[in-house]
């Protein structure tokens, strides 16, 4: 049965759809965060929550990892690369947003702060990732070696956060919240974009969960 | 048991003796690439020399990790050995002496030309430079070593090493460049402790890590 004949999962897609709408119109009409950047700090309260996503959802990719490992259920598996899959995604969002906000702010596209460089070669390890899954040898074989990648991927953060950090100390004029912008703490702003992204995010991996599961039936 | 696989490997190799003359070969011919390209700013070398001298031996080790692994392929040795009753973490750690014992032996052999052609003044302690050898090279083969474990039976082997090495060894190829740098310039050790700091940790994280994971890695 198609995923949107289900009454519920087409609800919940079209929510998902309003929300989107919701959140660009709040980004949009929200006041810079820092008036000498003008429209283009707005891409800050789209860029933070998507950070936290990513990150969160990659973190998620380690947990099922784990529980694969130990448990041996393929449904860990499965949850795994639909964590990995909309992870990537926005991982590239960050990848999008991060240069655009740089440009004006700090005149390069790519200044290496280490947040942005952390993410960066993130993105290239599940990048790598995908391309075992796709052909690192036999179903059973791709889903343990993922679930190894996973978590090696998450284990690297610290190490590349702190290296970049340390290689170029100038960049840690990172801003801050509720130290660099004028509205002071975005905290809250930030919590309120997040909450409309995570709906998304389940409609998503709702999605690519069941398409994951419906390959796997496939092949076998 | 770890001791056996350590001196199967060696005696392999004593035998052929392919992985470091392949390596070294490889590692001289990069060399002479590199001190080609940079002769139209000799002056800058000295500032270079850190970062081409870890780009070698990253390249170096994909290629010797590549045919270390190997050997585990050809006449199907892997599943004969994973038949029996062995643990495979101790195996890991095996494979990431032997690896060390092969690249460190490769790194003596080709470092010489590398000064040479690149005319690189010798004005730094060689215990140091060989302390920040040891355990670079220790935290590029601990992953390496891994990862290759990982790619073993994949169809597409020989690209998948390096897209999953080099990201994830990325923090390893920024201390060990900025060690090197900071000793070339002839800073004292407490300058550049942290960022031997930083390789040790890798090299700690990622040998327990491999130890741990690789019974679920290597299955019959």
């Amino acid at each position: 049965m198609p995923f949107f004949n289900h009454r519920n999962n087409l609800i919940h897609a079209g929510i998902a759809v309003a929300l989107s709408a919701i959140n660009i119109f709040i980004v949009i009409t929200l006041d810079p965060p820092n008036a000498a950047q003008g429209i283009f700090g707005n891409i800050f309260y789209i860029h933070v929550p998507v950070s936290w996503t990513a990150f969160l959802l990659y973190f998620m990719v380690m947990i099922s990892g784990i529980m694969f490992l130990t448990k041996k259920e393929s449904i860990w598996d499965h949850r795994g690369l639909a964590f990995a899959e909309v992870g990537t995604l926005f991982m590239f969002l960050i990848l999008t947003t991060g240069p655009i906000w740089a440009k004006p702010a700090w005149g390069h596209f790519w200044p290496w702060e280490p947040r942005l460089t952390t993410s960066l070669i993130l993105f290239l390890i599940f990048l790598g990732y995908f391309m075992l899954r796709e052909f690192g040898g036999n179903t059973e074989q791709v889903s343990r070696y993922g679930a190894v990648v996973g978590i090696l991927a998450f284990l690297d953060v610290p190490l590349i956060f702190f290296s970049v950090k340390f290689w170029l100390p100038e960049m840690q004029s990172h801003p801050q919240v509720g130290s660099y912008f004028d509205s002071g703490n975005l905290f809250p702003t930030f919590l309120v974009i997040f909450s409309l992204i995570t709906f998304i995010i389940i409609s998503t991996l709702m999605v690519r969960f069941r398409v994951s599961i419906l390959k796997q039936n496939n092949i076998n | 048991m770890l001791v056996h696989f350590i001196l199967k490997d060696l005696k392999i190799e004593l035998r052929s003796k392919e992985i470091i003359t392949s390596m070294f070969i490889f590692g001289l011919s990069v060399t002479l690439i590199f001190a080609l390209a940079f002769q139209v700013a000799p002056a800058m070398i000295r500032e270079f020399a850190p970062g081409l001298l870890w780009v070698v031996i990253l390249f170096t080790s994909v290629l010797g990790l590549n045919r270390l692994f190997s050997l585990e392929r050809d006449e199907h040795a892997l599943w004969s050995w994973s038949a029996g009753p062995i643990d495979r973490g101790t195996v890991f750690i095996a494979k990431v002496i032997s690896a060390l014992i092969f690249v460190i032996f490769s790194e003596i052999l080709f470092i010489i030309p590398f000064f040479v052609f690149l005319n690189l003044p010798i004005e730094f302690s060689f215990f140091q430079l060989g302390l920040i050898l040891f355990v670079g090279t220790g935290a590029i083969v601990s992953v390496g070593c891994l990862i290759s474990g990982i790619t073993l039976q994949a169809s597409q082997r020989d690209v998948l090493i390096p897209i999953l090495l080099f990201p994830t060894a990325s923090p390893v190829a920024i201390a060990a460049t900025k060690c090197t740098q900071l000793l070339f310039n002839q800073k004292s050790i407490t300058e550049w402790n942290y960022w031997l700091l930083i390789l040790g940790s890798f090299f700690v994280i990622f040998t327990l890590f491999g130890y741990l994971v690789f019974n679920k890695i290597v299955e019959e």
